[in-house]
């Protein structure tokens, strides 16, 4: 114990007793140690400061459990938090700008000839299941997948850490547990909507027109027109490697190493914001920005006369297959009373 | 002061709501009255009454078709449902230490994550289904649809605070569930217990009169 002690006061007291008063130099190290300081040589080989992987001896058998610091992971850390939340944040506030000042100037996109109330199935009673198991899971996902993201720049300056880190809680389990849901939707929007998406003649010059906003009047469709057909694509490539990605972040359990979940996160959050930004746009034209286009998804029936305007093409199939129930036999299909047949119907319609 | 209020005092109210309200009902059907059948019997009621009970989990084959993603719908919610309700570790846990005094083993985690989603996806196409079909739509009431979105809140609540990290959500769900509870009695949600009475009296009213129920 003495000679303990003894050693330890000598090891401590030495350097104190050196002539040099100075830093030390290479000059102070005569025996072939070349570095000034031996520790800062070693934590740069551990940090991997000079982009070698450095993977060392561990017991502990596991993926990656030789390296002791990733500096990749430090690199993922900041560039989550100065590119993705920021620049996410700026995309989502963009589109909310864009899509306000496209109501104001443009305004709603009117039918020519208004509603006539003679309507027209559209989806079934499934297809508007899928679509609508979909767009929940979505925006549960999209909800809490933001507050995660944007939640400590946004929350924690408005309502304080304790209560963001209770939001935070709740929208990583919510996020987590949805995830697989949103695969599930994803497959049953595939197969029930893949064959109408497949692109035809005639759906460039949609595109080329920027689907009737650029110039005066409608532009000619099918039952999609290019822009549904390529938000559908969208959704189906972009969702899968949301979904894929989000699986093998939330199952840290099939080998793959901290590199593949850093570079799963990233391709994650992309994927969701440029998913999330389209869909408010397409919520937009579907509800307040286009007349008519809400009542497809809410019926299943659309007007004609936005059938003719928006995808003339499906709408000459259904005049020449005679398709097109009368305004009564709507009402009476949805239910409704026969006075109240005409609520669709716009005086210009009728 | 909160926490007080939904661990103790509003917690024993609840369950009293619950317990008293579902007997009451149930007490209520068995003695309702209603006239006696006099006439002379062409079937067995009980071995009908027993049939019916177990043929109504299957659909009609004529209807199935038409019905098909509701039945399936209807087992993902309900089996979901049933395994998160008595298998859920922290109910499991719940149960035995504030009302029964004894457990049983708990399902997996993973176990547990699939119930939670196989009922939340259940219960969203169940209630899509109800809105989507025009008849449907039109039968249902407000009850319905109350039924619907506070057992989806009541489950959604739990999914939060699956961490069981924070007071604030045990606290939320825990204040959901006793909302449900009290609403219990008075809903749809009775179905819970009438729905083996309700097909084993179809069955052998059926089954007395002859008919293939």
């Amino acid at each position: 114990m003495r000679i303990q002690t003894l050693l330890l006061l000598f090891c401590l007291v030495l350097p104190q007793l050196s002539p040099a008063a100075g830093p030390p130099t290479n000059q102070d190290f005569p025996q072939g140690v070349s570095s000034i300081s031996p520790g800062s040589e070693l934590w740069r080989e551990i940090r991997q400061r000079d982009g070698a992987i450095l993977e060392g001896t561990s017991q502990v058998k596991s993926v990656d459990s030789g390296v002791l610091i990733n500096a990749r992971g430090e690199e993922w850390a900041r560039f989550r938090v100065t590119k993705l939340s920021s620049y996410g944040g700026i995309a989502i506030a963009a589109i909310f700008v864009i899509v306000i000042l496209l109501y104001v100037v443009r305004g709603k996109i009117l039918i020519d000839g208004g509603l006539s109330g003679r309507m027209v199935r559209r989806f079934t009673d499934y297809e508007r299941i899928v679509h609508w198991t979909l767009a929940i899971v979505f925006l549960f996902l999209a909800i809490t997948g933001l507050i995660l993201l944007l939640g400590k720049p946004l929350l924690i300056p408005l309502f304080g850490k304790e209560v963001f880190s209770v939001f935070a809680s709740a929208s990583k389990e919510g996020h987590n547990l949805f995830g697989p849901l949103f695969l599930v939707s994803l497959v049953m929007m595939f197969l029930s909507f893949a064959r109408r998406n497949i692109y035809e003649k005639g759906d460039l010059t949609w595109l080329l027109k920027g689907g009737g906003i650029i110039g005066d009047g409608h532009v000619s469709g099918g039952f999609f027109n290019m822009g549904e057909k390529t938000w559908y694509w969208m959704v189906i490539l972009i969702g899968f490697v949301i979904a894929i990605s989000g699986l093998i972040l939330v199952s840290p359990v099939f080998g793959q190493g901290r590199w593949i979940m850093e570079l799963s996160h990233v391709v994650h959050t992309i994927g969701a914001l440029i998913l999330i930004t389209v869909s408010v746009g397409h919520m937009y034209l579907g509800s307040i920005g286009s007349e008519g286009a809400m009542e497809g998804m809410k019926s299943g029936y659309v007007d004609i006369n936005w059938a003719d305007a928006h995808h003339d093409r499906w709408g000459k199939v259904c005049h020449d297959e005679n398709l097109i129930v009368s305004a009564e036999e709507y009402a009476r299909l949805q239910g409704r009373k026969p006075g109240d047949s005409g609520e669709l119907a716009t005086e210009q319609g009728k | 002061m909160i926490e007080y209020l939904i661990d103790g005092p509003l917690w024993y109210f609840s369950l009293a709501v619950f317990v008293i309200g579902v007997l009451w009902q149930l007490v209520a059907i068995v003695f309702a009255s209603r006239k006696g059948d006099l006439s002379v019997a062409r079937g067995n009621a009980t071995s009908s009454a027993l049939k019916n009970i177990f043929s109504r989990f299957i659909p009609h084959r004529e209807i199935a078709p038409q019905i098909g993603v509701q039945v399936v719908a209807g087992y993902l919610f309900h089996l979901g449902l049933f395994a998160l309700l008595f298998f859920a570790a922290p109910h499991v846990l719940f149960l035995e230490q504030n009302l029964l005094g004894f457990g049983w083993t708990p399902m997996p985690h993973w176990a547990f994550i699939l119930s939670a989603q196989a009922a939340f996806l259940g219960l969203i196409i169940l209630w899509l289904r109800r809105m989507t079909n025009s008849v449907s739509r039109l039968i249902s009431t407000l009850d319905d649809h109350i039924v619907a979105i506070l057992t989806f809140v009541v489950m959604l609540t739990g999914c939060l605070a699956l961490l069981e990290g924070f007071t604030a959500l045990r606290l939320l769900h825990r204040f959901t569930v006793e909302l449900w509870l009290i609403y219990f009695p008075f809903s749809a949600l009775m179905h819970t217990f009438t729905f083996i009475p309700s097909r084993a009296f179809t069955g052998a009213w059926f089954g007395r009169r002859g008919i293939d129920a």
